[in-house]
């Protein structure tokens, strides 16, 4: 069974943001590494926001690609955030801890403000 | 504990996937279709259906090894106010079967753990029960979640291999 998972990259003041959607599994990581890769090399973003708003499934494989993120942003100096999960995928990151060591906001409006209000 | 004698068991569903990557999905799906109306409220829906995908998928992956002729079996059924899910592969018992390291987040960003094996902790977290049996050749998994009551906000109340039999959980490397 085919997944598929996409990922849309935006350069804002103050970060960037990868818009994801589909599906979060074994299938998605060369999306994931490629999307971060595209949002960190214009410029030398302190946050990149991750928006799963469009996301539909996250597995276990999936959890670990999004840890790997972290690792990587995290060794650049780089916060990551993340907006849109569900209630049931917020749970999950409670569950991981991702939570902990990613601020999670409601919409992507909202962790864009964040972003703006940091680079103004 | 339900049993086949229990005067409220019901099969819900019994139905195969084949092996290939992915197709924990349509296990969900069908395991989700098959619950319908037994009175889980959404939230604990969700939990069942990561606990089932993730079983699955390890069942698939490191069970079955991806091979798409060897089935894995599911079953649902109730009673008791019971839900109960069994996921069966054919690879045996585990390989160096018993607990792992637990998932650490904070040794996993250092360096200390692999990114992955999550599988197994979601399940734990997701579902009321679960144990793990393997028969010969069948190694299966047992997810139980209750109908009614307020387990969701609490967390699980089990192991993974505390009814286990021969054997141990798969150790996942998802």
């Amino acid at each position: 069974m085919k997944t598929t998972c996409e990922a849309d990259v935006r350069i804002l003041p103050g970060g960037a943001v990868i818009v994801l959607s589909g599906e979060i599994d074994g299938h998605a990581a060369d999306t994931l590494t490629e999307g971060y890769e595209r949002a960190v090399a214009s410029g030398d973003p302190a946050t990149v926001v991750l928006d799963f708003a469009a996301v539909r499934y996250i597995n276990s494989t999936g959890i670990a690609l999004i840890v790997s993120v972290l690792a990587r942003a995290r060794a650049q100096g780089r916060s990551v955030v993340a907006s849109g999960l569900s209630d049931h995928y917020r749970e999950i990151f409670d569950i991981t801890r991702l939570s902990d060591f990613i601020e999670l906001f409601p919409s992507l409006d909202g962790a864009v403000s964040r972003l703006t209000e940091a680079a103004g | 504990m339900t049993s086949m004698t229990s005067p409220s068991f019901r099969q819900l569903a019994s139905f195969t996937v084949r092996s290939e990557p992915g197709n924990e999905r349509l296990a969900l799906a069908q395991v989700a279709e098959a619950v319908a109306g037994e009175g889980l409220s959404p939230k604990r829906l969700e939990r069942l259906k990561t606990a089932v995908a993730e079983a699955a998928m390890n069942a698939i992956e490191h069970g079955n090894r991806n091979q798409p002729e060897v089935p894995v079996d599911v079953e649902v059924t109730a009673a008791d106010g019971d839900i109960v899910v069994t996921i069966t592969d054919q690879g045996g018992a585990p390989e160096g079967a018993g607990p792992g390291a637990e998932p650490d987040l904070a040794a996993k960003l250092a360096g200390e753990q692999a990114p992955r094996g999550w599988g197994l902790f979601l399940i734990r977290h997701m579902v009321d029960a679960m144990d793990v049996t393997t028969e010969g050749t069948r190694h299966t998994v047992r997810l139980v979640m209750r109908a009614t009551g307020n387990a969701a906000e609490r967390g699980p109340d089990c192991g993974a291999s505390a009814e286990a039999g021969e054997g141990g959980p798969r150790e996942d490397h998802v």
